[in-house]
């Protein structure tokens, strides 16, 4: 072996209360190379990799970096020793200007007895911007004035300028572009080329096993294996992840089904300033209609605009019976349902109850001339709670104490309970786990036998494949194309029409 | 066997643990801080503060600050915060006042309105322009203050005999059980207390679940208004005649008293209804206790600050709190 | 087009218009409407030297209220430190009154601090408990008199003693925030606490510090308040409380303006503007009672105009 290992991991251990969330771990990563780090929803591969980034405290056991222990309390720390993180939710500051979030923890080198030389800080950040590219950031300016995607490349070279040995990428391509995804790559090919090594997260398989060179695989907070990305597929990965084969059952197997013509959901020239522009479809009875695109093409605006929750909209979103909805209560009233993309602020509320959550819209249903009854209220959240097979105490538990998948359910259960017609789902499976994601795929299916219409929008082309009747794709705010299901159908079709 | 011996304790440690951390006892904290005030005071003033000349005095201090207690209740369980009570309170006396020489139910519904409309100009200001409401109660407080100051600059502003002659307990005890009976009411079986606690748990998911967020918020700030409106009638019943001063600080008042009643700062699902109840007669028993054991009043206030301090330091729910600002 | 509109939007130049346009607007209302008794130079002067003294303690809580706390014991401490102010230079003269108002006020500002970082109690709950305290503390410092400055150590009463004094502190608070981590720190842990903590920072300790600064310059808020006034009385009842709001006023502009990057003109500035708009009144005939509702009123508009929500945004 002409390569040294880099990174060696020993018996890495961390509980949290009951939960044993990272069980004995111990790996090696090599100097030079991609690395992969995969597993569902709990299996400890964020845990492990923050406890490596000083994010979190080391439970047990030790990392030795290069030979040396490490014995890190902050991020800071972290850096120092060379590993740095880029992670998946905004990690720049507002407030502060685009010098200030890249040295922020790293002034020392600007300062003098306690002063600081801002001129010096902010020529060595626009320095370091115009080498990576990025130019037209500029180092000087308040990190406000710039969208999601320009801020998280700051976050990048925030997390490489200083060349650390490892750096861990943590989920963060979910929140990327295409184009942004692109500049990562570079990223992570230029590290490998410096003989340092990345440490790659995601729950996209396709993506993991295009740009590592080998993938290390978590379940249940145990190490399983380490394989090498080319000797393996996805459906082994996805094997390896859930421990038991993940069949055909996955997805709908059904092809060729004939889609009622029954129209229940009108949707005319529909805008939104910025995101959409006059986008018309009709929706038919029993059908699953899928959304696909690049993050930005707009599409989950497609669903606040149905839902009547988009600011400023025009156009005319028209039910079978003439309903015009623009407004979210009068989108309820009439039995249309939203799961948001973004499940914690837009569709729980996570420092409530489970029963809260979940009646909420139906309150006006559960009561009776106006009066509630608090006992019927706890009995209707405690049946569609336990229909969703929700993991929980009771329905009094917090939603905020609940896994990314049980967040989901209470979400289902609540508009399940409401027995809407017209369910909207955004990303209704992303950052869920294998298991949970198969019960939401055949919830769908079985709504879609009631003659329930769903509108399913997706960043993932293979779920967009498997589970809808039809399939439009978006590109800059305007459908781009239009499929219909078919077992030909390939992602390659889909992406043409994407980018 | 010496396993054993040492784990047992430790075992009932946990169980004590976990029954003071649950929210269960949470809960139960500002009733025993209730019920502990009553008993040091009783002791204090040797039994003095129990008699029943003493109990109606307390109780006449109790029925304005419960009143405008029970709206900043609903402002509070947003999350929001309202600093206008006091000058409110002033405002509106002064209308009573004034109208009380034409008509006693004129003078009511104009103190309940101009209390209801500075409370709309709270929440528009709220809810259109998207501003804090600490920062927009304060701009108002001290608008309203001013205008109060500006009514009073000659003279005091007197009611007339004929309302004063309504200041007798039964009226007052109808009014503030009357309001809180309503107000709990409302909190409890209709949808109200489901939508306000929602708005404070939740703004965007509780929008995105069919709540008219920015109208629940408006007419609860309205409805504060009213109920100081409402109070302010009470208020003049029982002094008679309006100075700049009056309301002074009720705003900090009442929330210290909501507060110590173990209302959480950041409204939403943990408030309970009892908070409004426990913290007012909290603060005044602890307020006159402070008086019958004759001590100056900086005196009073340096305990009371401390014990407020305490109190809130031993209650207060931590875990509701992501980040303590 | 509108990408150079939204590059000149985003400038600091942008922001001085703005500033200077609202300035020259309520000038030129009140110059028009009282030609006479408003505006001369020699009566800018005078507004300016009273809105100065906010402005100190506003460029103070601006450390604060970036990080998202707040503090009523501010008004407190203002007369808490004058009393020990005054009553050390009847010792100690001017050394005795200049380092009791800033020694009582940083020391004070430290006691909240410990409090707010032990107690763990949302700092709006910790400081109205403080101002009770201070209120009553203060009394007993002041012995329940009235405690006059002597004249001869009036030097900051007026010009050219209160413009140096003041804008020593703005100099100080230009310095910190440009040229210290401190200023970075307070708005990191502002923008996102955990993730501040994540890149290193003590949040305590700059949280400490946030306190410490603030009331720093409400002891030199207090040399100027009682300086200005000459006496100082303390009283209890949370009399204190309206103190706290004029500095808050200067904050809101300094917060609003943060964005152009010139918080400090801003604070200067916006009491600078609400002193103009209380005088313009006074000079039109109304009475002193109004100042109230003229500063309430104006700084609605203010902040209806520059700290606006954006649609959807949550706002408690």
């Amino acid at each position: 072996m002409d390569k040294k290992p880099l990174l060696i991991a020993e018996h890495i251990d961390k509980r949290f209360g009951i939960t044993h969330a990272v069980n004995d771990v111990s790996l090696t990563i090599d100097a030079g190379e991609i690395r992969g780090l995969i597993g569902e929803n709990g299996s400890g591969k964020s845990t492990f990799s923050q406890m490596l980034c000083g994010i979190y405290t080391i439970g047990g056991g030790s990392f030795t970096l290069d030979g040396e222990k490490l014995h890190i309390r902050n991020q800071v720390e972290a850096n120092n020793v060379g590993i740095a993180i880029i992670v998946q939710e905004m990690g720049t500051l507002s407030g502060l200007t685009v010098a200030e979030n890249i040295f922020l923890g790293h002034e020392e080198p600007f300062m003098h007895f306690g002063i600081k030389d801002t001129g010096a800080m902010n020529r060595e950040a626009q320095r370091l911007l115009n080498e990576y590219g990025f130019g037209r950031i500029k180092a000087a300016d308040m990190i406000d004035h710039y969208n999601f995607e320009d801020r998280k490349l700051v976050e990048i070279v925030k997390a490489t300028y200083s060349k650390p040995k490892i750096l861990v990428v943590d989920e963060t391509t979910t929140a990327l572009s295409q184009n942004g995804r692109l500049e990562l790559y570079k990223i992570m090919d230029a590290v490998r080329a410096d003989n340092r090594t990345v440490i790659f997260i995601s729950h996209d398989l396709g993506e993991v096993l295009a740009h590592t060179d080998s993938v290390s695989v978590l379940r249940d907070g145990e190490y399983i294996d380490t394989v090498r990305s080319s000797d393996v597929t996805e459906d082994d990965l996805k094997r390896l992840m859930v421990g038991r084969e993940i069949g055909s059952a996955y997805y709908r197997t059904d092809y060729g089904q004939k889609i009622s013509e029954e129209v229940v959901l009108k949707v005319e020239n529909v805008s939104v300033p910025k995101e959409i522009r006059n986008i018309s479809f009709s929706l038919h009875k029993g059908e699953i209609l899928g959304f696909g695109g690049l993050s930005e093409c707009g599409m989950h605006e497609v669903g606040k605009a149905i839902f009547g929750a988009s600011w400023d909209r025009s156009g005319s979103v028209t039910l079978a019976d003439g309903t015009v909805i623009s407004n979210i209560p009068t989108a309820i009233r009439h039995s249309i349902a939203y799961a948001s993309k973004d499940r914690d602020n837009e569709s729980i509320i996570l420092n409530e109850s489970i029963r809260n959550n979940v009646v909420l819209p139906s309150i006006d249903d559960l009561a009776n001339r106006g009066l509630l009854n608090q006992r019927k209220l706890t009995q209707f959240a405690e049946k569609h709670a336990a229909d969703m097979q929700t993991k929980m105490q009771n329905v009094n538990q917090f939603v905020s104490d609940l896994s990314g998948g049980n967040k989901q359910k209470v979400v289902l259960a609540r508009w399940i309970g409401k027995g809407s017609d017209i369910l909207v789902l955004d990303s209704p499976t992303r950052g869920i786990d294998v298991k949970v994601k198969q019960a939401i795929y055949a919830l769908m299916s079985e709504l879609k036998e009631q003659g329930k219409s769903i509108i399913m929008i997706s960043e993932e082309i293979p779920e967009l494949l498997g589970m809808a009747d039809r399939i439009l794709i978006m590109k800059d705010g305007v459908i781009n194309g239009e499929f219909l299901r078919h077992p030909e159908l390939s992602e390659e079709d889909l992406i043409e029409k994407m980018v | 066997m010496n396993n054993e011996t040492i784990r047992e304790p430790s075992r009932f440690r946990d169980k004590l643990r976990a029954f003071f951390g649950s929210d269960s006892f949470k809960g139960l904290l500002p009733f025993i801080g209730l019920v502990v005030i009553i008993i040091v005071m009783n002791i204090l003033t040797q039994g003095k503060i129990l008699t029943a000349k003493r109990l109606r005095l307390l109780l006449s201090q109790v029925y304005y600050p419960m009143i405008v207690a029970t709206g900043v209740f609903f402002v509070m369980t947003l999350g929001s915060i309202d600093f206008t009570e006091g000058s409110t309170l002033g405002l509106a006396s002064i209308v009573i006042s004034k109208l009380s020489f034409y008509s006693i139910p004129l003078a009511i519904l104009g103190g309940i309105l101009t209390g209801a409309a500075i409370g709309a100009i709270n929440g528009f200001f709220h809810v259109k322009f998207k501003l804090q409401s600490f920062i927009i109660t304060i701009c108002t407080m001290y608008l309203f203050r001013g205008v109060c100051a500006y009514m009073t600059t000659e003279t005091a502003v007197p009611a007339s005999a004929a309302i004063k002659a309504l200041d007798q307990n039964w009226l007052k005890i109808t009014i503030t059980v009357a309001v809180l009976v309503i107000a709990w009411f409302l909190f409890r079986f209709t949808r109200i207390g489901n939508d306000v606690k929602a708005v404070g748990s939740g703004e965007t998911a509780a929008r995105f679940s069919g709540v008219h967020t920015d109208r629940v918020k408006f007419l609860v700030f309205v409805a504060a208004g009213a109920l100081t409106g409402l109070a302010a009638f009470v208020n003049v019943i029982k002094v008679g005649s309006i100075t700049s001063t009056a309301g002074n600080q009720l705003e900090t008042q009442i929330l210290i008293s909501l507060v110590l009643g173990g209302l959480p700062i950041t409204g939403g699902a943990k408030v309970r209804f009892s908070n409004i109840v426990v913290g007012t007669l909290m603060y005044t028993i602890l307020n006159n206790g402070l008086v019958m054991m004759g001590f100056e009043s900086q005196t009073q206030q340096l305990i009371k600050g401390i014990i407020f301090l305490l109190f809130v330091a031993l209650t207060i729910d931590r875990k509701a709190l992501k980040v303590i600002k | 087009m509108s990408k150079t509109l939204e590059k000149l939007k985003a400038s600091r130049y942008y922001g001085l218009v703005l500033l200077g346009a609202m300035l020259l607007f309520f000038y030129g209302v009140f110059k028009i409407l009282t030609p006479g008794n408003f505006g001369s130079l020699s009566n800018l002067y005078t507004y300016l030297q009273s809105s100065i003294i906010y402005s100190v303690g506003g460029c103070g809580l601006y450390f604060i209220v970036v990080m998202g706390l707040f503090d009523f014991a501010v008004g407190a401490n203002i007369v808490l430190s004058s009393i020990v102010g005054v009553i050390l230079s009847s010792k100690f003269g001017y050394a005795g009154f200049i380092l009791g108002c800033l020694g009582c006020g940083t020391l004070i500002g430290f006691l909240i601090g410990m409090l707010y970082n032990n107690l763990n109690v949302p700092s709006m709950i910790v400081t109205v408990g403080l101002m009770l305290i201070f209120e009553s503390v203060a009394v007993f410092v002041a012995g329940g008199v009235k405690q006059t400055l002597a004249p001869e150590l009036r030097f900051f009463s007026g010009a050219p003693g209160n413009i140096i004094l003041a804008g020593l502190a703005f100099l100080l608070m230009y310095f910190i925030l440009n040229y210290t981590k401190i200023g970075t720190y307070c708005n990191a842990i502002g923008s996102n606490e955990f993730t501040a903590k994540n890149m290193g920072i003590n949040v305590k300790k700059y949280k400490l510090i946030g306190f410490m600064l603030l009331h720093f310059f409400v002891g030199i808020m207090a040399i100027l308040t009682v300086s200005y006034g000459t006496t100082m009385t303390a009283l209890t009842g949370m009399s204190t409380m309206s103190r706290n709001f004029q500095p808050l006023m200067g904050t809101f502009f300094g917060v609003a303006f943060r964005k152009y990057k010139m918080p400090i003109t801003a604070i200067i500035v916006g009491e600078f503007i609400i002193s103009i708009i209380f005088n313009g009144f006074v000079a039109l005939g109304a009475p002193t009672t109004i100042q109230n509702v003229v500063t309430g009123g104006a700084l609605l508009v203010i902040v209806s105009l520059t700290a606006r929500g954006g649609k959807g945004s949550v706002v408690k």
